[in-house]
């Protein structure tokens, strides 16, 4: 094996390369170091530690938010207005009520993580049964869910969010019930073609062989077998429910005020663009970091796991 | 003026005369960004300020409210009170549509008949009641109402006259009015409209040759553009905006007070126990409002205190009284009162005043100061604080409303929301259910007296006995603020928020 | 052929009626009256029950179906409540717009994407594709409201040189397309650089190098012409997905397309536009998807219609 100046890529044909020490080989180590195969390795490293930082940075002082010796997300004095950050203590500067903008920020931040951890969670449990379900019962159930997949591609995605948000009210549960239907089609998607795959596998001839009911096999021998590359892509998914979230209440559909929330901040913030540039920057900066972290880290985990189980269906992951 | 997707496909460069984006600073235009979209020059339906300035630079009306809100004659040469219930109006000579043809007085009593048949008028509200048009001559004639209608001068000045073919009891798409500008190109899907100069107006030709109509909604974009030239000329911009602006060498900001206020106004529907029935609790609550800090820091001065129950500037509005921000004096007469652990809840809708959101979160906490717990909720556009406001929705205590002044007159806004009786409040027709037999019969009163000298006596004492009532937490009259390039001059900006087209001039 | 184009235009015909009548229902159980956002706020409550008359909304829900489902196979959508105009007129004056937006998007991420892509997959596991791979990464990662107002606060605030808003100038165009193109660009590049280095690696590609044939030949003749099925399905699938309404980004920037229509129409309760602009928009994404599906033969030759869905 040598480091081809084109490699193959996705590990297809590489498989780790350690050639054990005892054997004489012309491949020394500065070439090992240099294989492709390494290097993937090692970016996949990178990605995953570059992706922990990022969002370690991020989740850490929100969900902490409360012990920081920083003022309420909803103290304000009306004649400090707009400090630029680093000023009189405000590591962000503040708002247009005299609001710290760090605290709003990281405030804010709680209730848009809750809500995008809370939407994959049901998203996810939604598209692991529908997609488990499709793929390996097929028949009937595999059309009902294949055509609702379909039909949800020519839904006027946003627009039907908009209007659920507006018919249930704008509250936590509603958000993140309206994110959950965004993003199950992902997860179901990835689940059936995994299962698909599985669902050939030897085991699960010898689990009908031996009497199990087909219900017991899918859950208790074909889900185990996908729910961890299916739970690669829900990561990615954290990093979609952020940015849907943030784009509702941008647009007006967030959770009633004085809640905070990133996308309402910047939405507010976007008044001031001329002369306080802080109020939509910083905010967005952190929307970025965190969103950042969470796909590098995804991506170096799949990267990850597709080297040791070679070529693989990959979620590809869509944006609507 | 068709709605033409073609036209729509034509895109850039398909307005003659008015150059694109920075090119506009050197055309013999001006391009103006609305806040709302123009769906059409007339007003039947669509009646925000801001139209009113395009609308009436087409289509005109008898008479017409000049910036000082005194009465201004347009179409008509004379319009006079000749007995209680009759004015006689005579038209001036020569005026012509853009077509050529006469206005005539069959046009002005079509006028009339169509604006009454349109559901959901805005202008139904201002008319105690429609007047009938009995002709006298070829060019004049007697408008007869059946009680004393003494504004009624004021009022006509909303009825945009049309040629009587022509007119329809619905909101006009096209069509020729007798205004200093002709439309020529629309794209009522965009709200983009193209103005060039009528050629065969009747009056003194307009300065400006081509007004370019823009709808911008989002704030921002408006400021961006206008700093860059793209526009001339933006309208209902919030305090941020002032200050973003009035910095800026080739930017002028122009604010006069408005005839609109804003209130903080309580629920009158509580029951007899509840706090809120009681004066003193709504007095007391009102001290709790840092009113000069809000306006100072939230609004940078950009609105005016509320002297009275209506804007100041309207005629015949008086001075009652001002709201004092005492927050030792609120927990005092709270105590008093015997009222603890206080919890309200505020409703609003989104725009419904600029910085409407940062207001009532500083209200909220101001609240907090003086152990009352606030609880906010804010409705999208659309949404259903209608049925709210009727009590149809849900409980609630105070609201962020403003209501406008259209005929610049105090009597319209006060009838509108204090002379509540019991029949309208059957039907939930009362302004949040306020109900003061007293008062309603005061400004009953008023509405039908033609001395003007006993008129305004009783329409001040109505307002004295309104203040004491204590209807609103705060209140505050917001000035009109437009900002415009400095090559754009004579903007006679009205406290109603609209100025007249045809006399802007252009410097260079 | 023809048999497969009249079976996936009858699936989408019933998709679309589905997704309609859905709007309709959901419309107007949302809370909120068209007739208080039509009238004045002064109207009162008889004036109110005249306009919803007007409006047909006294009627039973079943009944206003029933009329709506009639006036649909005559082509009639009904009148937007706040234009006063035929709904579709007003969908239709301002789906230009977005069309424009959507094209010049996808042009602009076609032309940087797949070049970048190909780049990528040639430089694979290198520290420069780690690089590239990470700033794709990091557009992907931004919300658009967010790039969109950094865009607009520097090149219509800080350095003033193109239009904020609206439409008046091809200029106006270039700050919407690259917001929506900056994500478009990371999606789709990254898919590129997937399926180039699948091409890159396949055997058909070791024997074509060995007989000789160049590089460049070899990119874009043998390993690109593997991968076009997969990306041009991205491109129109995401290119329908704009159709759809770039709405975050039209109201950013003031763009007067169906997006911010919809916005709109939504705030007024306007029913019949907003349904006039859903059935509008799920035509023509219905309509790309199916060009889409059409091309595959030409891309592909191994592609045969109706055998080419089960992937």
């Amino acid at each position: 094996m040598t480091a081809t100046t084109v490699g193959p890529a996705d590990g297809s044909g590489s498989r780790d390369t350690a050639a054990s020490p005892g054997r004489p080989s012309a491949v020394t180590a500065k070439d090992l170091a240099r294989s492709a195969a390494v290097r993937r390795r090692k970016s996949a490293r990178l990605k995953i530690w570059v992706g922990s930082v990022g969002v370690a940075l991020v989740v850490l002082p929100v969900a902490l938010a409360n012990l920081l010796p920083i003022p309420g997300p909803d103290e304000q004095s009306l004649s400090l207005r707009r400090l630029p950050p680093l000023t009189g203590g405000h590591l962000f500067g503040t708002d247009q009520l005299g609001r710290d903008l760090l605290s709003r920020v990281l405030h804010g931040g709680q209730v848009s993580l809750t809500v995008g951890v809370l939407a994959i969670i049901v998203s996810g449990v939604i598209g692991l049964i529908a997609g488990a379900a499709a793929g390996f019962f097929g028949g009937w159930v595999d059309t009902v869910v294949s055509r609702l997949l379909e039909a949800q591609l020519s839904l006027p995605l946003l627009l039907m969010l908009l209007l659920v948000v507006a018919l249930f009210g704008p509250s936590i549960p509603v958000i993140t019930f309206v994110i959950a239907f965004a993003q199950w089609p992902e997860v179901a998607r990835l689940t059936r073609s995994l299962v698909l795959v599985e669902r050939e596998k030897p085991y699960v001839a010898a689990a009908r062989v031996l009497g199990l009911h087909r219900v017991t096999t899918l859950l208790r021998h074909v889900l185990p077998n996908v729910v961890k590359q299916a739970s690669l892509v829900i990561l990615l998914l954290l990093a979609q429910a952020v940015l849907l979230e943030s784009a509702l209440s941008y647009l007006g559909a967030g959770p009633q005020r004085p809640f905070a929330t990133w996308g309402r901040i910047i939405a507010d913030g976007q008044d001031y663009i001329t002369t306080s540039w802080w109020l939509v920057t910083l905010p967005g900066l952190v929307i970025v970091l965190l969103v950042v972290g969470v796909n590098l880290l995804g991506d170096g985990l799949r990267d990850r796991a597709r080297r040791r189980k070679g070529p693989q269906t990959e979620g590809k992951v869509s944006r609507a | 003026m068709t709605l033409s997707p073609l036209a729509a496909c034509a895109g850039p460069g398909s307005a003659p005369g008015v150059g694109a984006g920075s090119g506009a600073a050197a055309g013999s235009g001006i391009t103006l960004a609305l806040n709302r979209s123009l769906v059409s020059l007339d007003n039947k339906l669509n009646q925000f300020d801001a139209a009113v300035t395009v609308q009436r630079g087409v289509r005109q009306a008898l008479t017409f409210i000049d910036p000082k809100l005194t009465v201004q004659h347009v179409l008509a040469e004379r319009f006079e009170l000749t007995a209680p219930t009759e004015w006689t109006v005579k038209l001036r000579d020569g005026v012509r549509y853009s077509d050529g043809s006469p206005v005539t007085v069959e046009d002005v009593a079509t006028a009339l008949r169509m604006y009454q048949k349109v559901p959901g008028s805005f202008l139904a509200g201002l008319f105690p009641e429609w007047p009938t048009v009995t002709p006298v001559d070829a060019a004049t004639f007697k408008l007869v109402t059946k009680h004393p209608v003494p504004t009624l001068d004021y009022l006509m000045a909303n009825i945009l006259i049309t040629p009587a073919a022509a007119n329809k009891p619905e909101e006009l798409q096209g069509g020729v009015g007798s205004g200093p500008y002709v439309v020529t190109a629309a794209n009522r899907g965009t709200g983009e409209y193209t103005l060039q100069v009528n050629d065969k107006y009747w009056g003194p030709a307009p300065a400006i040759k081509t007004v370019q109509v823009r709808f911008l909604p989002e704030e921002a974009n408006r400021v961006v553009a206008l700093r860059s030239g793209e526009v001339d000329v933006i309208d209902a911009i919030s305090p941020d905006a002032i200050s973003q602006l009035s910095g800026l060498g080739d930017v002028e900001v122009q604010q006069v007070p408005s005839t609109r206020i804003t209130q903080l106004f309580y629920n009158f529907r509580k029951p007899a126990g509840h706090p809120l029935a009681d004066p003193r609790v709504r007095e007391a609550l009102s001290y709790a409002i840092n009113g000069p800090a809000l306006i100072k820091d939230v609004f940078a001065d950009s609105v005016s205190p509320a002297r009275g129950v209506v804007a100041d500037t309207l005629t015949g509005a008086v001075q009652t009284g001002e709201y004092v921000y005492d927050p030792q004096k609120a927990k005092q007469m709270l105590d008093a009162a015997g009222v603890k652990d206080l919890k309200i809840k505020i409703i609003w809708e989104t725009g419904e005043f600029a910085n409407d959101t940062s207001v009532m979160e500083a209200v909220v906490e101001m609240l907090k100061a003086v152990g009352v717990q606030a609880e906010l909720q804010q409705f999208q556009p659309g949404g259903d604080i209608s049925k709210w406001r009727q009590g149809r929705g849900g409980d609630w205590d105070v609201l962020g409303n403003g209501y406008p002044g259209p005929t610049g007159l105090a009597l319209t806004p006060l009838q509108g929301m204090f002379a509540g009786t019991k029949e309208k409040e059957a039907t939930r027709d009362t302004y949040q259910g306020y109900v003061f037999p007293k008062i309603a019969a005061l400004l009953e009163k008023a509405s039908q007296e033609t001395d003007k000298a006993v008129r305004e006596s009783v329409l001040a004492t109505a307002q004295k006995e309104i203040w004491n009532t204590w209807p609103c937490m705060w209140a505050f009259v917001p000035k009109t603020v437009i900002a415009r390039r400095k090559r754009v001059e004579n903007v006679l900006l009205s406290p109603t928020n609209s100025y007249e087209l045809a006399s802007v001039r252009l410097n260079g | 052929m023809v048999r497969y184009v009249a079976q996936r235009v009858g699936q989408s015909i019933l998709a679309i009626f589905l997704t309609v009548s859905t709007v309709f229902v959901l419309v107007r159980l949302a809370p909120g009256d068209p007739a208080a956002a039509y009238a004045s706020p002064l109207a009162t409550t008889a004036e109110l029950d005249r306009i919803r008359a007007q409006f047909g909304l006294d009627k039973p829900l079943i009944q206003q179906y029933g009329i709506f489902v009639q006036d649909l196979f005559h082509g009639n959508l009904g009148t937007s409540f706040s234009f006063q105009a035929s709904a579709l007129d007003v969908v239709l004056s301002r789906m230009p717009y977005t069309i424009m937006l959507a094209v010049s998007a996808i042009l602009f991420a076609a032309v940087v994407a797949i070049p970048a892509g190909v780049w990528m997959a040639r430089h694979a596991d290198t520290a420069r594709e780690l690089g590239a791979n990470v700033a794709m990464i990091a557009g992907q990662s931004m919300p658009e409201f967010w790039s969109g107002i950094m865009l607009l606060t520097v090149f219509a605030v800080l350095v003033p040189v193109l239009p904020a808003s609206g439409f008046t100038s091809w200029a106006g165009l270039v700050l919407p397309t690259v917001t929506v193109g900056i994500l478009q660009i990371a999606l789709i590049s990254r898919l590129v650089r997937r399926e180039m280095g699948a091409g890159f690696a396949a055997p058909y590609l070791t024997i074509a190098r060995s007989r000789g044939i160049p590089e460049r030949g070899l990119t874009w003749r043998y390993a690109m012409g593997n991968s076009a099925v997969p990306v041009v399905t991205a491109l129109g699938t995401r290119f329908a997905a704009m159709l759809n309404g770039v709405v975050v980004v039209e109201v950013v920037f003031a763009w007067p397309g169906v997006g911010s229509l919809v916005v709109r129409a939504l705030e007024t309760r306007d029913y019949p536009l907003i349904q006039a602009t859903v059935l509008v928009t799920a035509v023509l994404t219905v309509l790309v998807q199916l060009l889409i599906d059409l091309t595959y033969p030409l891309l592909d030759p191994r592609v045969r219609l109706g055998k080419a869905v089960a992937s």
